[in-house]
């Protein structure tokens, strides 16, 4: 019995070992680092090294993940403080137990429905047509669901005609022109899209939103904002630098992405001034979407107002 | 009972798990474990009967199962050709081999973005990427197979008059089935990985969906146990093919004819 | 009378090796005859040819006037291996396996009752329902002994069939061929590097050195004293 009691124990400790490794302590931040138009602010925070000065000493470890699904988990294990994400998988994470809350607004950029040139308007759309979007539950997902709540008072009633593809995937399928006949997209996919013959956009996230709303906004555990005040308001603080630095030098910051981004600066200035893309810390529509979410079930209790899930510095407009 | 003799016990496995599970319960109700990393047992469970209980799950099972076993039967069928052909002809054999250190190394998901832009991204994607998976080792084992048979049946197959094509199905294939079956084992393996790998990234066409898109959904609306329930249906179907079907037609073949 | 088989001016080669140097014999039917010579002396071939597996360089071999060119179930090989039994099917439905295909007007009944005689006849009746991983080497080789007679080929062509066997087993079979040689007549070609074997069996005895016939040699009275002879034309 004692052989078996040290394989019993030998298990445990294997497994209690690879979940219970904690980071490590000290003055370091954990940001979650996403390439695309909308996350332009953390990129230039991170180039002109704004969090540096503004917290000297700071270590910043800056972590690739590829979806907010794996920042999401990534924040659960303990393994980052900060993440840029859009408002409905925000609201998703809070209402499964996720302690964390909105620190910033980031971004707000173009978005919307792709269609071939066949499908002129939602009610288009018939059951062998196929809509590409990231994924269930994420914003291009709660915006198309919106739009048909609008249009037919009836949320889910293109849920059946999705594919989750990732943004580049899907605008292959498009373009490829099988059964995908439409994609609900983003800066820079939708302008690529729309820039070849034969497409066109059927409804703008604005319009299906109905205003304005924020597409990107940061987020930070409880434990980093209740244990670092000061290094939080130093990242707070950082961010609207970045933002006022994009929006007084736009020309500046188009250099400084293009060669992140590996794109044209002339091509980047187009994408940061387009009038629809708007750098901005104040955080827009968080109660339109909670309140729509739950309505259409994909959140329980959703939030009874904005303040329950921003930190107390966030400014918000609805 | 010894410890060392309990755990030889055919029922060893079932031992094992119950171990395992023992210590994620300890885990996740003592070590300082976010639950939704480590959900307990209880929710696990839960979550996987509520999706049996509404039906969800079986559902999704038996679509990735249906899938699989469509794979695995154009697979199969087309393997069967390519190694007959190679069988018959030295000059297909050398085509043969060259697919196959082609495209045997290359794992279908690689081949996603390209498949999405030839056949879309429905079932016949996922399918597409099932029979890929299927195909190579496939055609591996049984050309190892029909290599392996020893010559006097090729003689005995013409000395008794048989065709070519009788000699394949009546002496050759029986004679490699312990080649056909290791094929089989490691085709339903590599099919059975690549249909939820390829339903996690193609998402669900329509309504429709398989496990992988099961636990991929879970996972994008935060329900942690859900996907563990996921990964539980799936550990489980593994272990009922591999132990069971394999496990009996071993037994009833091979085993029987004392060949392994 | 005319012989079964008549091997007219056979040569062969692999590549540039010359295996078989104008072999002519003429083979009587109800005849068993042993084909000696060391490895690699081309008795093998021999029968290869005679069997239709190879083709021969120049010369012809006739089964009643017929030009062999391909094998058929007139001329069964029982091969030396083991594993040419089939290890999916029982002894029984290894000897009936071919007769179904072959005599595809029997009924059920007439195929049970075919395979059972020569399954008595090779004294296996006990282990029809044995799978062959589980018979011994020496019940193998007459199950494939049974189901070569079974389908009553004009010849029987023997590679060396005992050549695996242990000695006790060896004079068993040996016997037991000779006496189902006495109920069937069946002509028998019969390869080996035995002498003291073909001794035993033989009616003549082929003596092959280096792909030519040195001598044929009447072994109907079995006179012990022919060893001595064979053994010195096969020396080098």
């Amino acid at each position: 019995m004692k052989k078996l009691m040290l394989v019993i124990l030998m298990v445990m400790v294997l497994f209690s070992t690879a979940c219970t490794q904690t980071a490590g302590e000290g003055q370091t931040i954990r940001i979650a680092e996403q390439y695309g138009i909308a996350y332009a602010p953390v990129q230039i925070m991170k180039e002109k090294g704004f969090l540096e000065e503004n917290y000297p000493g700071i270590e910043i470890s800056w972590e690739q993940l590829s979806n907010t699904a794996a920042i999401r988990e990534a924040m659960v294990a303990d393994r980052l403080d900060v993440g840029f994400m859009a408002i409905p998988p925000f609201l998703i994470g809070s209402e499964n137990g996720m302690e964390w809350k909105i620190a910033t607004g980031l971004s707000s950029v173009p978005t919307g429905l792709v269609a071939t040139d066949a499908i002129q308007s939602l009610s288009d759309f018939s059951e062998s047509d196929r809509i590409a979007l990231p994924q269930p539950g994420s914003v291009q997902h709660i915006l198309l669901a919106m739009a048909c709540d609008r249009e037919f008072s009836d949320p889910t009633k293109l849920d059946n005609n999705l594919v989750t593809l990732s943004h580049p995937d899907g605008m292959s399928a498009l373009l490829a022109g099988g059964e995908i006949t439409a994609h609900f997209t983003s800066t820079p996919y939708l302008q690529k899209e729309l820039a070849e013959t034969g497409f066109h956009e059927i409804i703008s996230g604005q319009e299906a939103f109905g205003g304005q709303f924020s597409f990107i906004v940061g987020v930070t555990t409880n434990k980093f904002h209740d244990e670092n005040p000061e290094l939080y308001d130093a990242f707070v603080k950082s961010v609207q630098e970045a933002i006022d630095f994009i929006n007084q030098n736009p020309q500046e910051a188009a250099a400084i992405l293009a060669d992140v981004y590996d794109l044209s600066e002339e091509e980047l200035l187009t994408y940061i001034t387009a009038e629809d893309t708007d750098y901005s810390q104040t955080v827009k529509g968080i109660q339109t979407f909670s309140d729509f979410m739950v309505k259409t079930g994909y959140l329980e209790t959703g939030i009874s107002n904005p303040e329950a899930a921003t930190w107390e510095n966030v400014v918000y407009e609805d | 009972m010894r410890i060392r003799e309990f755990f030889l016990k055919p029922y060893s496995k079932l031992v094992w798990i119950l171990l395992m599970m023992l210590a994620w319960e300890l885990v996740a109700k003592f070590a300082p474990v976010s639950a939704l990393a480590f959900p307990s047992l209880q929710q696990i469970f839960k979550a996987l009967f509520d999706s049996i209980k509404n039906g969800e799950l079986v559902y999704q099972m038996l679509f990735s199962l249906t899938l699989i076993l469509e794979g695995l039967f154009i697979g199969v069928v087309l393997a069967f050709i390519m190694s007959f052909l190679s069988v018959v002809s030295k000059v297909f054999e050398s085509f043969t081999d060259t697919c196959v250190s082609i495209f045997h190394p290359l794992p279908g998901i690689a081949l996603l973005p390209l498949i999405i832009l030839w056949i879309g991204t429905g079932t016949s994607a996922i399918l597409f990427v099932i029979v890929h998976s299927v195909l190579w080792p496939m055609i591996l084992n049984m050309n190892a197979g029909f290599k392996s048979i020893p010559d006097v049946y090729r003689k005995i197959g013409d000395n008794y008059e048989f065709s070519r094509f009788q000699s394949m199905i009546r002496i050759f294939i029986p004679a490699a089935l312990t080649y056909l079956l290791a094929g089989l084992k490691i085709s339903w393996a590599r099919g059975w990985r690549a249909v939820i790998s390829a339903e996690m990234i193609f998402g669900a066409s329509g309504s429709i969906g398989g496990i992988g898109w099961y636990i991929f959904n879970r996972r994008v609306f935060m329900d942690t146990a859900g996907v563990y329930a996921g990964i539980l249906v799936i550990i489980a179907v593994g272990i009922l093919v591999e132990d069971f079907i394999f496990g009996k037609i071993e037994k009833n073949t091979i085993k029987k004819w004392g060949l392994s | 009378m005319k012989p079964l088989i008549r091997i007219k001016n056979i040569w062969k080669s692999y590549g540039d090796k010359q295996i078989l140097k104008e072999i002519n014999l003429d083979i009587m039917p109800g005849q068993l005859i042993c084909i000696v010579g060391a490895s690699g002396c081309g008795k093998t071939t021999l029968l290869n040819l005679v069997g239709g597996f190879l083709k021969a360089d120049q010369g012809q071999i006739d089964l009643q006037g017929q030009k062999i060119n391909k094998p058929s179930s007139q001329c069964i090989m029982v091969f030396q291996e083991f594993d040419q039994l089939f290890a999916w099917k029982t002894v029984r439905k290894n000897v009936e396996f071919p007769l179904k295909k072959i005599r595809k007007n029997c009924s059920p009944k007439e195929l049970r009752e075919c395979v059972s005689h020569y399954l008595k006849l090779v004294k296996l009746s006990d282990y029809e329902n044995y799978y062959p991983a589980q018979l011994s080497g020496g019940m193998k080789q007459r199950t494939a002994l049974a189901r070569a007679l079974a389908l009553t080929p004009k010849v029987l062509l023997m590679d060396e069939p005992f050549g695996s066997l242990d000695a006790q087993t060896k004079n068993e079979l040996q016997e037991s061929l000779l006496e189902i040689r006495e109920k069937t007549q069946t002509t028998i070609l019969f390869v080996t590097h035995d002498i003291r074997e073909a001794m035993v069996l033989a009616d003549r005895i082929v003596v092959l050195k280096s792909g030519r016939i040195m001598e044929i040699i009447d072994n109907q009275s079995k006179d012990r004293s022919l060893e001595n002879k064979i053994t010195s034309l096969l020396s080098p």
